[in-house]
């Protein structure tokens, strides 16, 4: 019970704390400049609808990217005390203040719901005052209302920050006791909560991502953001853990045993991903019924042809190949390499997910979205830096510190 | 087996020295004293645990396994013979179009892509680990040592192998001694006998034989011939309280199992054979015409004679060889039936009969036939384009061989089909099939009527549409 590692070492490095500000206006001028090419791209003299259309289809893309990073945390520490795990307990609390992010990103989706209340259909039709397509007017009168929606956010939301907080305040407070119950406690109530999560991230996908597309329907789609989610996280938790053992931070306590186990999950959940994707393509491929077809059809038509095709070697091909190997998965400098391009796949799915509905692929509001997904990218790191701050970077009295410390993955 | 003695007990020799083995109370000591030997240069060695020990591996030096190198070639050994295999079938060897899906590789394939792929891996895995750890293994040196059984219970052993190139009795010896181990004993030839006690063999060559009782049995029977009754293991139903066609009863006087029908009556199904509803033409004409004639219809429609028919011509005829053949395509102009066909419809001719035929001919024959009866419906559109040579185009029911047949032979085509469209009596009720004409009977007349027929209401619509 006397862990070996500095107290020096769990805290966040100083030099971070300058680079928050810069950081979060860096990401808001990149989501402006990210704005103006898609409206200037998109936009003619006497219509700008097509280019607020644009804006608003690609601020929802950028914005859940980010938020999966935190949903995916939630799910992680979950996970862990329903399975008890302890080799994780030394990256756990990086996963944490990933969850504790969720009140700061719920922020940003306010300007959504402004939006629907401003009554603007760009991006969800069904928020028209005269819907043209039946199928999405019967589903318009009371399930997709903008009140019902807003008030479904409102409780996703409330559930997510509710069991975050509850589980970081537990951790905390195990900071200061070292009681072990502290851990049963969660370990108990962990269950319950996870199955929640799988209702609220299924929910939330079909509100906020499927909704745009009223018509269509797939059952996998919560499962499939989900599962990007998870992706997202673990690119994300290798990058983080990264940085901060680059800045002297966590040395010992985050060994090469947890960066190989963070890409075995990386690689799993690539090829989670892709068996979630196949699935609901494959049933819609061999149905072959319109009312299904025509969400692939958007993406295939409008030049976002070969657009949707490389999402199979982005997201699925290469980073399978490249994680495959043990002695990549073991090398932090290799196995950084393929996160930060899971970063950008996970990018590129929520693109390909959102942006072929907003209309044709142009070159340069696809371009202000890339941006834009940088800036968004640029303000979850500087909330990250402000949350971080003052909170130990490690579980420093949880019980099981030290079988996380001296677990090491058995030689295949 | 104590009791059986060793034969050969005069040439006690003494027994062969495998190596040295050390015993352990946790595995701390285990590990302690396997980095101490790996560092020694020895690699023949082994440890048994009660339980897996982390860092075990590496403490005796032992060296990544090759398997996953096998596994990932084997794995796409699989994933690539599962797409060839369908490659070919579907798409080069057996071209056949399940339900207009392209041939050759589909995303339809990547299911069994996958299966094959995780079927040759998980294979290969298992097998190839049972392989390099040359297992099955029935007996080991290390078993000689009674104290080894605690190694399933709560004692850690490391064995240093004989046969390591560095192996020198006394240093192991010395080696393993500076361990502080629990006990050091050197690991010796199992020298009970290894031959098999003989009530062991004499019960197998038992069982040997008795399992070829009930082989030589079935050959036997199969063999031979028997004329008594076979046996009733399970009765099943082959006893039933019932009569049979033939029997006879005491339940009625004139004995008869089979009662004759009750005058006054109609069988199920007894009409379908003698009412014109249920065929489209009129039987009590039959005998009116020609026999000839009659008997080549009937042969066509059904293998056995109708009961209300004359006696057929039995005799091979050329002539009914060349309508059987012509009768297989509509290209060809089908035989001419000279049958006493029913000229009245046998239904209402009102609005709900017209509904139900548009309904029953948009739901069964417009796929075929389309919606307005050219013969240029969806599937003849797919089959046309496919141009596979061999599609013949279903027939439109406006050409004047169609208009001028009366109701009750395009009744009759409904019911037992023509060329390649299928017989429609299963599917469709007779009241639904008549419904049909007369909806097809309608489509014909929209096609070929003047303005001195449509009602005088309508006109104006029609000039509108126009």
């Amino acid at each position: 019970m006397n862990p070996n590692y500095e107290k020096s070492t769990i805290e966040l490095p100083d030099s971070w704390r300058a680079k928050a500000p810069i950081l979060l206006s860096a990401g808001l001028i990149l989501l402006c400049i990210g704005f103006l090419c898609a409206f200037g791209g998109t936009s003619t003299a006497e219509d700008n609808s097509q280019g607020f259309r644009y804006l608003c289809h690609s601020y929802l893309a950028n914005f859940v990217y980010v938020f999966s990073f935190t949903l995916g945390a939630l799910f992680f520490i979950l996970v862990q005390f329903v399975t008890r795990a302890g080799w994780s307990t030394s990256i756990r609390r990086v996963a944490e203040i990933l969850m504790m992010m969720i009140p700061y990103l719920a922020l940003l989706f306010v300007p959504i719901i402004a939006m629907l209340f401003a009554g603007s259909s760009a991006l969800y039709e069904w928020n028209a005052k005269d819907i043209h397509n039946s199928v999405i007017a019967s589903k318009a009168t009371f399930y997709l209302s903008k009140e019902f929606f807003t008030l479904r956010t409102a409780l996703y939301f409330t559930y997510w920050i509710l069991t975050a907080n509850w589980f970081f305040r537990i951790s905390r407070a195990q900071d200061e006791s070292g009681d072990a119950e502290l851990s049963l406690l969660r370990q108990k109530w962990s269950g319950p909560l996870i199955m929640l999560f799988s209702l609220s991230v299924s929910f939330a996908a079909f509100d906020w991502l499927m909704s745009i597309d009223a018509d269509w329907y797939s059952t996998i789609f919560g499962v499939y953001l989900f599962s990007g989610s998870m992706v997202s996280f673990f690119a994300v938790m290798i990058v983080i853990n990264m940085l901060l053992q680059n800045a002297g931070k966590l040395k010992k306590l985050v060994t090469v045993e947890h960066f190989h186990d963070m890409g075995k999950f990386l690689f799993g959940f690539v090829m989670f991903w892709s068996y979630i994707a196949f699935s609901q393509l494959v049933l819609i491929w061999y149905a072959n019924i319109p009312e299904e077809t025509f969400w692939y059809q958007v993406r295939l038509d409008n030049g976002w042809k070969v657009f949707s095709y490389c999402i199979i070697p982005i997201h699925f091909i290469i980073p399978f190949l490249f994680l495959m190997s043990r002695h990549i998965r073991r090398n932090r400098t290799a196995l950084t390499i393929g996160a930060v391009w899971l970063l950008f796949a996970h990018w590129y799915d929520m693109t390909f997910l959102v942006m072929p509905n907003a209309g044709p692929l142009q070159l340069i509001p696809l371009f202000g979205h890339l941006l834009g997904g940088i800036g968004m990218l640029s303000i979850f790191a500087s909330m990250f830096i402000w949350r971080a701050d003052g909170v130990p970077l490690v579980a420093m009295r949880d019980p099981r510190l030290p079988e996380a410390m001296s677990y090491t993955n058995p030689i295949l | 087996m104590s009791e059986h003695k060793p034969r050969k007990t005069t040439e006690k020799k003494v027994p062969k020295a495998f190596g040295w083995m050390a015993e352990y109370q946790d595995e701390n000591g285990l590990l302690a004293a396997a980095r101490k030997v790996r560092d020694s240069g020895y690699t023949k060695t082994d440890a048994f645990t009660p339980f897996p020990v982390h860092g075990i591996d590496e403490a005796l030096g032992i060296k990544p396994t090759i398997l996953p190198f096998i596994v990932l070639c084997a794995g796409l050994t699989g994933l690539f013979i599962a797409l060839l295999m369908q490659w070919w079938m579907n798409g080069v060897d057996y071209k056949y179009i399940i339900s207009g899906k392209p041939f050759g590789i589909t995303p339809a394939s990547i299911p069994v892509a996958f299966e094959l792929t995780v079927l040759f891996s998980a294979f290969t895995t298992f097998l190839g680990m049972i392989a390099l750890n040359q297992l099955p293994k029935f007996s080991n040196p290390v078993f000689t040592n009674p104290r080894f059984d605690r190694a399933t219970n709560d004692r850690f052993f490391l064995y240093v192998e004989a046969t390591d190139k560095y192996y020198n009795r006394e240093s192991v010896k010395e080696l393993l001694g500076g361990t502080h181990p629990d006990s050091l004993d050197e690991v010796l030839e199992d020298t009970t006998p290894s031959t098999l006690p003989r009530p062991i063999i004499l019960g197998a060559l038992l069982l040997v034989i008795a399992g070829l009782i009930p082989g030589m049995i079935i050959l036997n029977i199969r063999a031979g011939d028997s004329t008594s009754p076979r046996f009733h293991v399970f009765f099943d139903m082959d006893f039933q309280p019932k009569k049979k066609a033939q029997q006879t009863t005491t339940i009625f006087a004139d004995g008869r199992t089979m009662r004759p029908q009750v005058k006054g009556t109609i069988g199920r199904g007894q009409l379908d054979e003698q009412d014109p509803f249920y065929l489209g033409y009129d039987p009590s004409k039959l005998t009116a015409i020609d026999t000839l004639e009659t008997g080549k219809f009937v042969s066509l429609q059904d293998p056995k004679p109708a009961a209300s028919t004359p006696p057929l011509v039995a005799t091979p005829d050329p002539q009914v060889a060349s309508a059987n053949g012509a009768a297989q395509g509509p290209a060809s102009v089908a035989p001419v039936l000279n049958l006493p066909w029913i000229d009245k419809l046998p239904i209402e001719v009102d609005d709900a009969n017209m509904a139900l035929g548009k309904q029953k001919f948009e739901t069964y024959c417009s796929a075929c036939h389309g919606y307005a009866g050219f013969g240029d419906g969806l599937v003849h559109k797919r089959a046309d384009s496919l141009a596979q040579g061999y599609w013949l185009p279903p027939t439109s029911i406006h050409i004047d061989r169609v208009r001028t047949q009366p109701v009750g032979q395009i009744f009759n085509t409904i019911t037992k089909g023509q060329g390649k469209m299928a017989a429609y009596a299963s599917s469709l009720s007779p009241k639904e099939r008549w419904a049909i004409v007369l909806y097809v009977r309608a489509l014909q007349k929209s096609r070929n009527a003047d303005m001195s027929e449509v009602p005088v209401d309508m006109v104006k619509t029609l000039d509108e549409v126009k």
